[in-house]
């Protein structure tokens, strides 16, 4: 599986929304809430091994920005 | 739907999924949760007067929350732990201090108000390094005092902390001797060479004793099965100095050559308890091995190889199988009771009539009417007898309250005989509407059985209801996996059946034209 692969399937298991895509983003979601926003960044650090600084948590709105901060690691 | 008081962020520890949550520090509350939590972390601030200070307004909070909730209703309280120290000076201890304060407080306060539970929060946190405990960057970005990334051992933990307040704990704990309970074989090594207390390992052998000891004191039953000749077994045990277990804390014993599995079986039965509120230990594979495939209801957990390991093998054997919130009077003398049992099972056989034996009993029964002092020890027997239980119909001992308080009748049995006190071993839960009554529940400790008693029981309860002017009685037999002993005995109390099929019947006795 791809890091896109496995990072989509981490979104729609921490969002509970099976249907979503690559164009997921806080704005278009409305599962996406601050309490979800961590679980996905526990979900992310765990699955991947890779510790998040504050700055990337924030920035990390969209799906697009978690996959280039995940592939940057 | 369960509301949780907070100081801080507790969403990703405990889950969205059946949670509400306050605002940090918020108090107040209006919805309509069916059950509470307490949850306050201490709070990071250098400044350690100001967090003692802080933390000491915690109980007055706290009885400001009980205030406000229905007293039926559970509130857990989860103790203050310590999360990271601040302290600059080595002595400042005000804030350990202001902690113990309050935690004394919650075990007071759950000891006076009987919906409160109170839940050990440094069992959890203890198994973690500070550097694991709290993450500062979910800290700093979100509040969340203890690292998210172990709220799946949390929310496992706090399942098996929630178990314990109601839960059929497993009620017997079947022991090997060699090996298991000393280190060495009877039949091969001389008595004074088998290894119990003085150094390693017999040190770890007599601390396991000392563990298994302060179970059987909260009321576990401790039984012996071991392949032993049995005279030599108790010539040992009773002149061993280092020897913990004793015979009398032994309930009952199949010490012989014959196989494990047909020696719990007999035990399991003896006992009057089910195979399924067993656990088994013993430290050889084979032996396991026999009785989980014979006996797959009893548990049988693997056994440390090394006797260094025993402490924490028995630690989680005990959270797992034996968790008790708090034991009761009745517990504490529970194996003395399963003596007596044993004694007057004797005692039958010299008598060839039934009625004879009971004659001579001496039996005295006591009945008691929604007497709140029993409502606990009902509700834990609702919860662990299977055999002599109608509906199978389990309680708490608020749900309890809240039938009396919804004008229903529960009734309680304690019964003495010529051996000593049985306690409180049968109860029958009762709805009132208008004229009519409903046995909703009816049940009894496998213990007293065979002596009649329960007829007794029933005949009190009918003749309570008639001075209550109640019409009409309806009860209840709905079938359990266990419960088939009591199938017909409704009938047998002169009920007559309105409605069955194969899993219920429900029946009515009519006080009016009846004079019990």
């Amino acid at each position: 599986m791809s890091k896109s692969e496995q990072l989509l399937r981490i979104f729609k298991d921490v969002l509970e929304t099976p249907d979503i895509d690559a164009s997921v983003s806080q704005e278009n979601c409305e599962a996406w809430d601050s309490i979800h926003h961590l679980n996905l960044i526990v979900a992310i650090e765990g699955a991947f091994n890779i510790s998040l600084e504050p700055e990337e948590m924030e920035q990390m709105r969209d799906f697009t920005t978690a996959l280039k901060i995940v592939e940057g690691k | 739907m369960t509301h949780v008081f907070r100081n801080s962020t507790a969403e990703l520890l405990f889950g969205n999924a059946g949670y509400s949550f306050s605002g940090y520090d918020e108090i107040v509350y209006s919805g309509n949760a069916d059950s509470f939590i307490w949850f306050y972390t201490v709070p990071f601030h250098a400044d350690t007067q100001s967090v003692a200070t802080e933390i000491s307004s915690y109980a007055e909070r706290l009885k400001f929350v009980h205030s406000q909730i229905p007293a039926t209703s559970l509130l857990i309280v989860f103790t203050l732990y310590r999360l990271f120290d601040f302290k600059a000076e080595s002595m400042d201890f005000s804030v350990e201090s202001s902690i113990d304060c309050f935690n004394s407080f919650v075990l007071e306060f759950a000891k006076t108000n009987s919906n409160v539970r109170v839940v050990d929060f440094s069992d959890f946190c203890s198994r973690y390094a500070m550097a694991d405990l709290i993450d500062w960057k979910f800290y700093f970005l979100s509040q969340a005092a203890i690292n998210p990334k172990l709220s799946i051992a949390f929310r496992k933990w706090f399942e098996l902390k929630k178990s314990s307040f109601s839960k059929p704990a497993k009620k017997c704990l079947v022991l090997d001797l060699d090996n298991t309970l000393w280190g060495g074989i009877l039949g091969e090594d001389r008595p004074e060479h088998l290894k119990i207390g003085g150094d390693y390992p017999g040190k770890a052998f007599l601390l396991f004793q000392q563990q298994i000891l302060e179970l059987q004191k909260r009321g576990i039953i401790l039984a012996v099965c071991s392949k032993n000749n049995e005279a030599d077994v108790w010539e040992f045990i009773d002149n061993s100095r280092d020897q913990v277990l004793k015979k009398e804390h032994i309930a009952a014993w199949r010490i012989n050559w014959n196989d494990k599995a047909g020696n719990i079986a007999e035990l399991a039965k003896e006992l009057n308890i089910g195979l399924d509120s067993m656990v088994f230990l013993d430290d050889q594979p084979t032996e396991r091995e026999l009785v989980k495939s014979m006996l797959p209801e009893v548990t049988v957990p693997d056994f440390p190889t090394a006797p260094y390991l025993l402490p924490v093998f028995f630690k989680n054997l005990q959270g797992q199988y034996f968790n008790i919130y708090q034991a009761s009077a009745e517990d504490l003398r529970k194996t003395e009771q399963y003596k007596q049992n044993a004694e007057r099972r004797q005692l039958q056989q010299q008598f060839t009539n039934i009625d004879d034996f009971i004659k001579s009993l001496q039996i005295e029964t006591t009945i008691r009417l929604n007497d709140p002092v029993d409502l606990p020890r009902i509700a834990q027997m609702s919860q662990k007898t299977n055999q002599f239980n109608l509906t199978g119909k389990r309680y708490t001992d608020l749900e309890l309250k809240e039938i009396i308080e919804r004008n229903g009748k529960v009734f309680s049995l304690s019964v003495k005989d010529k051996f000593g006190d049985s306690g409180l071993t049968g109860a029958a839960v009762v709805s009132l509407t208008g004229d009519d009554a409903h046995i909703e529940n009816f049940f009894l400790s496998c213990r007293i059985l065979g002596r009649k008693i329960e007829n007794t029981f029933v005949e009190q309860i009918l003749l309570g209801l008639k001075e209550e002017f109640v019409e009409n009685v309806t009860a209840a037999y709905n079938k359990t996996p266990k419960n088939q002993l009591v199938e017909n005995f409704y009938e047998s109390m002169g009920f007559s059946v309105i409605n069955r099929d194969e899993l219920k019947k429900s029946y009515v006795y009519c006080l009016k034209k009846d004079n019990v």
